[in-house]
């Protein structure tokens, strides 16, 4: 199976999208002939990998490479930086340049900017004297499909950027690329933002309508009637929490990346030990399909339904006699690698889930979102800062803590920054100062309105029964995901009747009509099943997170969309898939 | 097509096709192509013309003299010129002048241009002479007669269109035709009118092409105007392009005109309107600027979409430069608002419209542009208070000009941060041997710490910091003293955890409690600490008397953590009994594997069960696995 998915049935075409960057990509790279080295940046990679196969760039006459400080070894006299506009990059290149003509090398340079060039970064390129030897150009891939409802923007210093260094270039990135879905899919005339970041997207989208408008003649009846846009800031408690699903769980424990896990093949049952194996994970897997949004105890279930009555087939298939009962069989033992493949990944992530550090840190988990005792999770944390456990996993939970309990009192707080240093080095005094920036970390000066939040949008569901759910709060075994309960809101009756909740949670909201476009004839609220197109397909609301949506909230999202009276599908869009560990990660900067 | 540029060249019999880095011959199969001609414009496009060799018009005539002019006229015939007699080969016909003339061939006829007078000469086209020919009896000029009787209301209309009915559209299309080939608008008139009354008779008619010819004559008649002055045959302007007369019309002053026209074919206005903004800005020296900008945004308004920066531009060339800011305020594409404010001066209007955009890349625009034109302090002044500038600038500072950054904190009274800098800069010298220039003494990174702490000290939100860089500073030390006296560089920038448990493998207890003492760790992390140093080491011995020193502030679990995670059941088992705790005891016991202990102490737990709940489904759990996996052993 292909790590790239089929993105057949996905409510919005988003294979011309995917299909329309493949093709610039490689018309940029033919416009160059004879062999040349690509050097490309690492993370940028992973992204690419999701819209051509390395195969086909090995066609164009390629070699590949990462870019790293050290020089490229390469025999080509035409070398491609595909790089991201980051400052840092620029430094990799003027080096390298810079090291050729102390060798006397003579080479010609590209560099491809992606998704635009940056003043900022040609500004060092002038500075390091190589800007007239290097011929710019840009690749503008603004988003990258990952599955057929997620397309993600491939940013993941978003959250960080904004928050500790000011740095919001990533924000109009985010318009231009919705500015760019619409001018594919239509003007979006409904507006629902909330948090900063968010509303301040919708405005910069505002202005990209007005300097280079969307032609509603040119794209049709627009297919995409509603934008939410939602900050992480708004609710930070979500991804630090443990996500449940299977998709999460796997993410949680092994990474997810560009749609694949990570594993030693010897997970996956083969023989030779100690060698890496990918293993892709998107709706192209019919069985990963059914279970990746399911709470992981229901898919052990799952999985052993299918594998007793894969074994019961086996066991009668020597009593079968006829030739069409046969041809059922092997139509079965099709997902048998499906099978073999999942139950090999469920088993492995059972080790981590059935460890003791893992209940407790649940069990804390839900204290905290609870807000049932403080003293309890306390001493836990700092027992975890005693006993040097995990970092991320430290700071994961102490910013849970912070975030419900809108910070600690100064001389906890003071004392357990303190422990910190001690414990793992005072080099982490930045990123103590990074969370705090972000306000993740911070001194209680007011009491927590947490526990209204809670109530308000009941958050926490008793009795959720994970098999049959009939509320989002299954991903999380019992916790709603904030974020998840706004949009529902948002989708369901907009803003106004939660207002009073807004307020509380950080940054304004908005709600507009985006006028001057002919647009669909609407329905002020979003309910009903008036609004299906013609063709028997839903209108869309397209769900943006600014600064990160994890795999349970997609889940969460996935789950609403297929509830019975939801009049519309689901697209999720989002500056990157994180996690409460990955998110933590982007605020971690060591002094050194 | 690769993009790249190709090069045909002829040599001999073939053609090659030449790149950048390879050469190949191309074969042409039509045997009929006898004779190419190559032209290489300068880019190194390739225009190739090849045509087939055949004679279009031989003739011979009476004259021995050779013609003084000789021009093409229309495709199909040559005007030959002597001395005052010009004629026109085919039928021969004599035109003769009094004066000198020149030949301007055009697409579809020649202009005659003499001292006083400018002709034009034209074989009259076929549809012309099949209506007009004397007696002519076409289907077309049929049409024109029926509609003539159809005006005196005779019957006789009615006949003539009964004559050509089998060639009605054929002569509603010539009368079209004609009309376009008209100069006189009463002849236009009479044509278009029996082209419609015709086209009313015709069911499978293109209806828009009388529309569309009166469109064209209706612009025609007006550039024919004497005072425009451009008459143009419809062929003429049809090869033209309307948007190339537009520019002649405006280029010739005839704002007006070129605009009625542009709205009248549907074109886009844009052109003349900035055309016209822009004559009449170098047109009114005078004018005062409010006056004029009041003036121009009237027509600029006309177009959505218009480019007031252009505009602007061409007012600041002029030197308006005042003019040119109240223009380029209304500019909504920042893209292009920004560059031109920077370049006629208006920085700090710039800054504040990059800063609106949410385009990052502007505000860096403007940053740099500032940047170099102004001394620092005067820059930092300006971007202090505009966060977005600020932090921008901070952001790549902090990439690639780390002086500044120091200045522009000092400048602005953010110590704090100069403080976070120099601890980094610290570190740097620690980690990179030539920063601290070959030396590796710690001196000079202390040093900088201690700066670091003062300037912490300076400010009351930082009391945190200032401590942990004293401490930071001190731990320097005294990690420099422990490597001195163990003669192993394992010490420095470990953390105060990480140096104490290093002393404790070393077994250096003295030094492990020193440390203690000095940074005041709390006993409950010197539990955990202890333990889990000495389970490393497997110093059993060790552990067990330590944890008999005391009564361990919080119990037994870090002894029997430390064992359980160094995976000595044994040693565990010495502690777990003392684990006071019911829950914990079972779950110690769960993590061993000793089933019925955990099931023992769960059963005494008196938590309703739920404890023995949670250890039956691990149990069953990894069962489940087991059995799955056996039938599916090698499928994969």
């Amino acid at each position: 199976m292909a790590q790239i998915p089929s993105l057949e049935n996905a409510p919005l075409n988003l294979k011309s999208i995917r299909d329309k960057s493949e093709r610039e990509l490689v018309n940029l790279l033919k416009d160059i002939r004879g062999t040349k080295c690509l050097v490309i940046d690492p993370k940028l990679s992973g992204s690419v990998s999701l819209i051509i196969q390395t195969s086909k760039l090995k066609e164009l006459g390629l070699e590949l490479r990462h870019l790293t400080a050290e020089p490229v070894q390469t025999e080509c006299t035409k070398v491609i930086y595909l790089v991201r506009s980051q400052l840092t990059f620029m430094k990799f290149i003027a080096s390298h340049i810079q090291n050729d003509i102390s060798k006397a090398i003579q080479r010609d340079y590209y560099v491809y900017f992606v998704p635009r060039r940056s003043v900022a970064c040609e500004k060092i390129l002038e500075q390091e004297k190589v800007h007239n030897l290097v011929t710019v150009k840009e690749f503008p891939l603004y988003m990258v499909p990952l599955d057929e409802d997620v397309i993600s923007f491939e940013l993941e210093l978003s959250e960080k950027d904004c928050l500790v260094d000011g740095d919001v270039s990533s924000l109009w990135h985010v318009a231009k690329a919705i500015h760019e879905l619409e001018f594919s899919f239509g003007v979006i005339s409904k507006v629902r933002a909330k948090g900063k970041a968010s509303v301040r997207v919708a405005d910069i989208l505002n202005r990209m309508q007005v300097e280079e408008p969307v032609n509603s003649n040119d794209v049709g009846r627009p297919e995409v009637d509603t934008l939410i846009l939602l900050d992480r800031e708004v609710d930070m408690v979500t991804p630090m929490c443990s996500q449940l699903t299977y998709e999460g769980l796997i993410d949680e424990f092994l990474h997810i990346s560009n749609g694949a896990v990570e594993v030693d093949s010897s997970v996956m049952g083969a023989q030779q030990e100690g060698k890496k194996m990918k293993v892709p994970l998107n709706s192209s897997d019919k069985l990963f399909k059914e279970t990746r949004d399911l709470n992981f105890e229901v898919v052990v279930q799952v999985l052993r339904q299918k594998a007793t009555s894969m074994k019961e087939d086996y066991t009668e298939i020597n009593s079968t006699q006829t030739v069409s009962e046969l041809k059922d069989f092997v139509k079965k033992l099709n997902s048998l690698p499906e099978m073999t493949r999942h139950i090999h990944l469920a088993q492995h992530l059972t080790t981590f889930t059935s460890k003791q550090s893992f209940l407790s840190q649940l069990d804390m988990e839900q204290t905290l979102v609870e807000a049932e005792s403080y003293d309890i999770c306390y001493e836990y944390i700092e027992e975890m800062i005693h006993k040097q456990e995990h970092l991320t996993n430290v700071l994961r939970l102490l910013v849970l803590f912070s975030v419900t309990n809108s910070g600690l009192p100064k001389k906890q707080f003071d004392y357990i920054r303190m422990e910190l240093l001690h414990s793992y080095g005072f080099e982490h005094v930045v990123t103590l100062n990074n969370l705090e920036k972000a306000g993740l970390l911070k001194k209680q000066e007011f009491k927590s309105n947490w526990l209204t939040v809670k109530r308000t949008l009941q958050l926490i569901v008793e009795d959720t029964d994970t098999s049959r759910p009939n509320d989002i709060a299954y991903v999380y075994s019992g916790y709603a995901p904030l974020s998840i309960r706004l949009i529902q809101q948002a989708i369901h009756s907009g803003w106004r009747p939660v207002e009073d909740i807004l307020k509380l949670l950080p940054g304004p909201h908005l709600e507009t009509k985006r006028s001057g476009f002919p647009s669909s004839p609407s329905v002020d609220s979003l309910h009903g099943a008036s609004n299906g197109v013609a063709d028997g397909r839903r209108s869309i609301v397209l769900v943006v997170f600014i600064g990160g949506v994890t795999f349970a909230e997609i889940s969460a999202l996935r789950y609403l969309a297929s509830k019975e009276g939801m009049a519309y599908d689901l697209i999720i869009a989002t500056t990157k898939i994180v996690n409460g560990a990955t998110l933590i990660e982007t605020f971690m900067e060591k002094l050194g | 097509m690769s993009g790249i540029a190709e090069v045909l060249v002829a040599v001999g019999d073939d053609i090659f096709l030449v790149e950048e880095d390879m050469v190949q011959t191309i074969r042409f199969d039509e045997p009929s192509v006898d004779d190419s001609e190559m032209q290489n414009d300068d880019s190194g496009n390739l225009i190739g013309v090849m045509e087939t060799k055949q004679i279009a018009i031989n003739y011979s005539c009476e004259s021995a003299l050779p013609p003084q002019q000789m021009a093409w006229c229309g495709m199909d015939s040559v005007l030959l010129y002597w001395d005052e007699d010009l004629m026109m080969v085919g039928d021969p016909v004599h035109y003769f002048y009094d004066e000198p003339v020149i030949l301007i061939p055009e697409c579809d006829g020649v202009r005659i241009l003499s001292n006083t007078n400018l002709e034009f000469l034209q074989r009259v086209p076929d549809s012309t002479e099949s209506i007009f020919k004397i007696g002519s009896t076409s289907p077309a000029a049929l049409l024109y007669d029926a509609l003539d009787h159809f005006d005196r209301r005779s019957a006789k209309a009615d006949e003539n269109l009964r004559l050509i009915r089998s060639s009605l559209s054929e002569a509603v299309e010539s009368c079209i035709d004609a009309a376009g080939h008209e100069f006189d608008v009463t002849r236009q008139r009479a044509l278009v009118r029996a082209a419609s009354y015709g086209q009313a008779f015709c069911s499978n008619f293109q209806r828009d092409r009388v529309q569309e010819t009166c469109r064209t004559l209706r612009v025609l008649n007006a550039v024919c105007d004497s005072a425009i002055g451009i008459p143009l045959s419809i062929q003429q302007y049809k090869l033209l392009t309307p948007v190339v007369l537009i520019s002649r019309l405006i280029n010739a002053n005839c704002h007006f005109l070129a605009l009625r026209i542009s709205e009248y074919l549907d074109m886009n206005k844009e052109v003349v309107i900035m055309h016209w903004a822009c004559a009449k800005i170098t047109a009114s020296p005078s004018t005062p600027d409010s006056h004029l900008l009041e003036i121009l945004l009237d027509k600029l308004q006309l177009c959505k979409g218009i480019s007031y920066a252009a505009v602007a531009t061409h007012a600041d060339n002029c030197g308006r430069r005042k003019l040119a800011a109240m223009l380029v305020e209304h500019e909504p594409r920042s893209t292009k608002q920004v560059p031109l404010l920077l370049s006629i001066g208006e920085e700090d209007t710039a800054l504040v419209k990059a800063t609106e955009s949410g385009d990052t890349d502007l505000v860096y625009l403007v940053i740099f542009h500032i940047w170099q034109k102004r001394p620092p302090l005067e820059f930092f002044a300006m971007i202090q208070g505009r966060v977005l500038a600020r932090d921008l600038f901070v952001a790549y500072a902090r990439c690639h000009k780390h002086e500044f950054l120091k200045d522009f904190f000092l400048s602005t009274g953010l110590i704090h941060v100069v403080a976070f800098l120099l601890w980094k800069e610290s570190w740097d010298m620690g980690i990179n041997p030539m920063a601290s220039k070959g030396s590796p003494l710690h001196g000079p990174r202390i040093k900088l710490i201690e700066k670091a702490r003062n300037l912490f000290s300076q400010t009351k939100e930082h009391t945190f910091e200032s401590k942990a860089a004293e401490e930071h500073a001190k731990l320097l030390k005294i990690q420099h003293e422990l490597e001195a006296c163990t003669k192993q560089a394992i010490f420095v920038d470990s953390s105060i955890n990480d140096t104490i448990r290093t002393c404790i493998v070393l077994g250096n207890n003295r030094a492990a409690i020193k440390v203690k003492t000095e940074f005041k760790v709390s006993d409950k992390r010197w539990y955990w600490l202890k333990a889990f140093a000495l389970a490393r080491i497997k110093d059993w011995a060790a552990l067990e008397k330590f944890s008999k020193e005391k009564r361990p502030p919080m119990g037994f679990r870090p002894f029997v953590e430390a064992c359980i995670d160094a995976d000595e059941k044994a040693e565990a088992l010495k502690y777990i009994p003392k684990l006071s705790d019911l829950v914990e005891r079972g779950e110690a016991y769960a993590r061993i594997g000793m089933a019925k202990e955990a099931a023992d102490c769960a059963a005494q737990a008196n938590d309703g069960g739920e404890l023995l709940e949670r250890f039956r489904k691990t149990f069953v759990q990894n069962a489940i696995f087991d059995t799955l996996k056996m039938p599916f052993q090698g499928a994969s």
